[in-house]
């Protein structure tokens, strides 16, 4: 559930990786190339600066992470306004709780994105509750590419080499176990949920899930 | 060795879908297991980088203003105080002053942007209320719109209910006898005789009786047991041709229920009582 996670301990959850584990790449305006460890490292000491009070350490960080974030909540919501709205309170909370932060713990962008993620789930429930609206927030397509041509051509080089990766090690999955990953990631539905959705015994789904995420474990963990 | 049942739960823990006793176990198994710990801290990371799945969008520059604006807003982080400690040694109150009037003036200073960031927070917060409450407005529209439909739906059917149920009403209460022959040269001969009580009225279709001479009639008879004997409900004659006739027929006398229906072969114009043989007779 994702109550589970509450904002101020949910980075707690996510254990930083090194060589043997996952991380990305990015394209510097040097043209250099900042290895998984560096930008953590990086992304690390932006949150010690902003535990001190700079703001100017907080601007880096929503340079270096609005775009990931944003997109995530954009996808999941599929509303901009909201999505907006997410990124907003996620990066307020990583400034309220900056000092409580600690590396050895977990990544600043795993901390992030699993902020993000699940206060747009949060909204996305909300929403359903109050409406009954859910049917037209998880849509059977979930439409990845589709907003890409949104970005400029400089972000597109930025993102792309990481995300690229890691689309690279989903599609070596089998069709199935990528559908399963992608609607436990973005829709905010339950494995029963899923399971519904999909026509399947909830014990394939829990089993699809398991080896997907199992294999892009290794998958981004040799790529990478 | 971790079997499968834990990775499953792993994996769903990953993704934040745990819950009730799946969730107790896991957390049981992730306490005793340090092999399950770097499983578990794997599979959260990769699980992290689903999130570069999403397609790409640029958040609208405005976006960056509203979140500095904010922290702004928000002040320093509450462990700043501990940084004014200088690693562990106690500063004097007096030294504070410089620093407190600093901190007030910051403070007056911050106050318009804390409005302006109070408000557009709550223009937000207000938006977002319209917004819900335009969708419920919508669905509501779409609900009444749906709710007439079936309104209207609703009555046609209930129409048509009602002219069935009277219609079965109505023939519920016919008497409807079937006639069979009598006669043994024309076994076949059949006639179906249907009686209105509400209007003391009936029809009669009869087939395959024989033609008869110019000086017979057929006689129809309805047997009322409140009569000693049948009243007469006419006479007729069938087409040579085919040995059809239909009739409708009254009866002579006020008949209330009817036991049974006959047919007998009488001279022509009829007589008050059956004097001839039966022909037709119902069960």
């Amino acid at each position: 559930m994702l109550s589970l996670f509450p904002d101020s301990l949910s980075w707690m959850r996510v254990v930083t990786l090194s060589k043997e584990n996952v991380g990305y790449f990015r394209m510097t305006s040097t043209g250099d190339i900042d290895s998984p460890e560096e930008r953590a490292n990086a992304n690390s000491e932006l949150m010690r600066r902003m535990a001190s009070g700079d703001r100017d350490a907080l601007a880096e960080l929503y340079d270096a992470l609005s775009r990931p974030l944003y997109s995530t909540a954009r996808h999941i919501l599929k509303d901009a306004s909201e999505a907006q709205d997410v990124v907003h309170d996620v990066f307020l909370t990583l400034w309220k709780n900056a000092s409580t932060f600690d590396s050895s713990r977990g990544a600043a962008f795993s901390w992030a994105v699993t902020l993000t993620r699940n206060r747009s789930i949060d909204r996305l429930r909300t929403r359903a509750n109050r409406a009954r609206l859910l049917g037209n927030s998880v849509p059977d397509d979930l439409g990845y590419g589709s907003e890409n041509e949104m970005l400029g051509a400089d972000a597109r080089v930025d993102l792309g080499d990481r995300a690229v990766a890691v689309r690279s090690a989903l599609a070596e999955l089998p069709k199935e176990q990528q559908q399963a990953l992608e609607l436990a990631f973005f829709s905010g539905l339950t494995q029963r949920e899923i399971s519904e959705k999909l026509s399947e015994p909830i014990g394939t789904v829990k089993a699809r899930i398991r080896r997907g995420l199992l294999k892009l474990r290794d998958a981004l963990a040799n790529r990478l | 060795m971790i079997d499968e049942r834990i990775e499953d739960l792993a994996a769903s823990d990953a993704l934040g879908m745990l819950e009730g006793a799946d969730l107790e176990q896991f957390t049981a198994e992730l306490t005793r297991s340090p092999e399950l710990q770097r499983l578990t801290a794997q599979l959260r990371q990769a699980a992290t980088a689903l999130a570069h799945m999403a397609p790409i969008a640029e958040p609208p520059a405005e976006l960056r203003a509203r979140v500095l604006a904010s922290a702004s807003s928000l002040g320093l982080d509450p462990g700043l105080p501990a940084a004014l400690r200088l690693d562990g040694r106690m500063v004097p109150f007096r030294s504070w002053i410089p620093w407190l009037v600093a901190a007030c003036i910051a403070v007056a200073a911050m106050w318009p942007e804390r409005l302006y960031v109070r408000a557009e927070s709550e223009n937000v917060s207000l938006r977002e209320r319209q917004r819900v409450a335009q969708l419920a407005l919508e669905q509501t529209r779409a609900q009444l719109g749906d709710a007439r439909r079936l309104l209207t739906q609703s009555g046609r059917q209930i129409a048509e209910l009602s002219a069935n149920l009277k219609a079965e009403g109505d023939l519920a209460h016919l008497k409807i006898a079937t006639l069979a022959s009598m006669l043994g040269n024309s076994p076949a001969a059949l006639a179906v005789a249907v009686w209105d009580p509400t209007r003391e009225e009936g029809v009669l279709a009869v087939s395959r009786l024989p033609a008869l001479a110019s000086e017979k009639d057929y006689q129809l008879w309805v047997i009322d047991k409140q009569y000693s004997s049948p009243v007469s409900g006419g006479v007729f004659v069938v087409d040579p041709a085919t040995g059809e006739a239909h009739i409708v027929f009254k009866a002579d006398k006020p008949v209330h229920s009817i036991a049974k229906f006959a047919v007998s072969l009488e001279r022509k114009g009829g007589v008050p009582k059956p004097e001839g043989p039966i022909v037709l007779l119902s069960d």
